[in-house]
């Protein structure tokens, strides 16, 4: 038998099946991998530190653009911590439209995930249907707060306007639309055998191993392990709303998409509540217009769309904060890639990389 | 039986062909933008001012570079407006700091440039031009 020596293949940062600047150095033996070490720090543009520098308000657009397709759960876990920090009581409306929007944007961030995934598949057009459908929750959310993406919407002490008759009306349309969506998608790719065999048995991650590896979101879940912060904390309104929590059992990639494909259904069922019982009152808490939160130290967590998102505030009693430390679900997530690679091919370790979910923004911060 | 779900898929695929069109033919046709879209230029409207840096000084990234002068009667006027594009976030903030709402978005999202310079822009300079052309 010929002799076959190891050798390094560099996948990104530039490479179109790496899901934004991440650069994945994989390590091949033939086509089988023997290891895939992920580089980041293209993305870096320091929010940590260029949150000491402004006060608690001015820091809020910034978090938008950690993960940036949901920007919305980062708004959340900023605000939630900065008012637990200050004391402050958010009106029940706002609680309300959060729990909405925070809702809406992790079914759009699952879209990204499928439209990605199918598309490192080589189908174009799954890409194509879930972009279609993203795009009408992007339209939502220009209505409600004028951006598509960087929302900013979600304020300290509330939200930043009130949900006009307009964005409710369009909300439930598209609520009313979800299990349509649904149902193509399953028809599309859910029972193509080819998308099956690929993500079938493949990039296991046990229930042992997700937990050593601090895993969060739905990447745990499709381990079999029962981690929402949404049930376990019930920060915010989510304590007044009935959802389940899908769990997968093998951990592998076939897992990851339908857990993703499960969620979106719960989370329509987490707004058609939050819908009907929308409480009238005001969207904004009353803010000082200089906030200086007293001395001391607050840890938020929310469940963001990829998971366990942190928010560590120290506050010297100034208007800026004086440490910001802020946990990334992708950051963490993104340790168990060489698991994920190890023994499998080459074409695999793109699934890999879709079915984590990693998002630069995020991972780099 | 293998090959069903392909069959399946291809159905819906074909299902769309006489279907109704997502997109629209840009720029024979233009979408409307919201009441509250954020982007595009700062229209600044000269008689609302009142010359109190506000907006400035809400700016998380410095984005605006106003240059004020006081008259005999501490009456103060803007004699420059800059907004730079570039470092701009479109947060809103400066616009919801504004205490007599002299600033809003013009909505327009067709200005790239092929130069940094036109990223930089005085408002103040638009503001009266477009007043001269209604003029
Ligand atoms: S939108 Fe934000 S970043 Fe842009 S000029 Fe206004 S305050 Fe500054
Ligand atoms: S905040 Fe408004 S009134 Fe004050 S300087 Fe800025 S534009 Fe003028």
């Amino acid at each position: 038998m010929a002799q076959t020596e190891k050798y390094v293949l560099n996948m990104g940062p530039q490479h179109p099946s790496t899901h934004g600047v991440l650069q994945v150095q994989v390590e091949l033996d033939g086509e089988n991998i023997v290891g895939a070490k992920p580089v980041m720090g293209y993305l870096h543009r320091g929010i940590e530190k260029l949150m000491e520098s402004r006060t608690y308000v001015q820091c809020v657009p910034f978090t938008d653009r950690l993960d940036y397709v949901s920007a919305m759960n980062n708004n959340l876990g900023f605000c939630m911590a900065v008012e637990k920090l200050a004391g402050i009581e958010v009106p029940e409306r706002a609680e309300y439209i959060r729990v909405i929007c925070a809702e809406l944007n992790r079914i759009a961030s699952h879209h990204v995930f499928i439209g990605s995934l199918t598309n490192d598949l080589g189908s174009a057009t799954g890409m194509i249907y879930a972009f279609r459908d993203r795009e009408k929750i992007l339209d939502l959310f220009n209505i409600i707060c004028g951006a598509r993406m960087t929302a900013h919407y979600i304020r300290i002490g509330g939200v930043a306007a009130d949900a006009q008759d307009e964005f409710l009306r369009d909300t439930q349309k598209f609520i009313d639309y979800v299990p349509e969506m649904l149902d193509e998608y399953n028809k599309l790719f859910s029972g193509n055998e080819i998308f099956q065999a690929r993500m079938k048995k493949t990039s296991i991650i046990t229930k042992e191993m997700a937990l050593k590896f601090g895993m969060s979101g739905p990447n745990i879940r499709a381990s079999g392990v029962d981690y929402d912060i949404r049930k376990i904390d019930k920060y915010g309104a989510y304590g007044k709303f009935d959802f389940d929590v899908p769990l997968g059992k093998r951990g592998d990639n076939w897992d990851r998409y339908m857990i993703r494909m499960k969620e979106i259904a719960e989370s329509a069922k987490i707004i058609q509540q939050a819908l009907d019982n929308m409480p009238e009152g005001p969207y904004m808490a009353k803010v000082p217009k200089v906030l200086r939160p007293p001395k001391g130290d607050a840890y938020h967590r929310v469940e963001n769309t990829r998971g366990e998102l942190g928010f560590y505030i120290v506050s010297d009693g100034s208007t800026k904060p004086y440490r910001v430390h802020i946990r990334r679900p992708s950051f963490v997530n993104l340790q168990a890639l060489d698991t994920m690679c190890k023994g499998m091919l080459l074409a695999d370790a793109v699934t890999a990389f879709a079915t984590i979910d990693p998002l630069m923004g995020e991972v780099d911060c | 039986m293998w090959g069903k779900g392909l069959i399946t898929g291809m159905k819906v695929t074909w299902g769309h062909w006489f279907g109704k069109k997502e997109t629209v033919y840009y720029p024979e046709e233009k979408l409307p933008m919201t009441e509250r879209f954020r982007g595009g230029h700062l229209a600044f409207d000269e008689e609302k001012c009142i010359g109190c840096k506000l907006c400035a000084i809400g700016c998380p990234n410095a984005a605006l570079d106003l240059t004020v002068s006081v008259d005999e009667n501490k009456k103060r006027h803007m004699e420059s407006y800059v907004h730079q594009i570039g470092r701009c976030m479109y947060c809103d903030l400066c616009i919801e700091a504004c205490p007599t709402k002299a600033i809003s978005w013009d909505k327009n999202y067709e200005f790239a440039s092929y130069f940094k310079e036109d990223m930089t822009y005085d408002a103040l300079v638009e503001a009266r031009n477009r007043r001269g052309n209604n003029e």
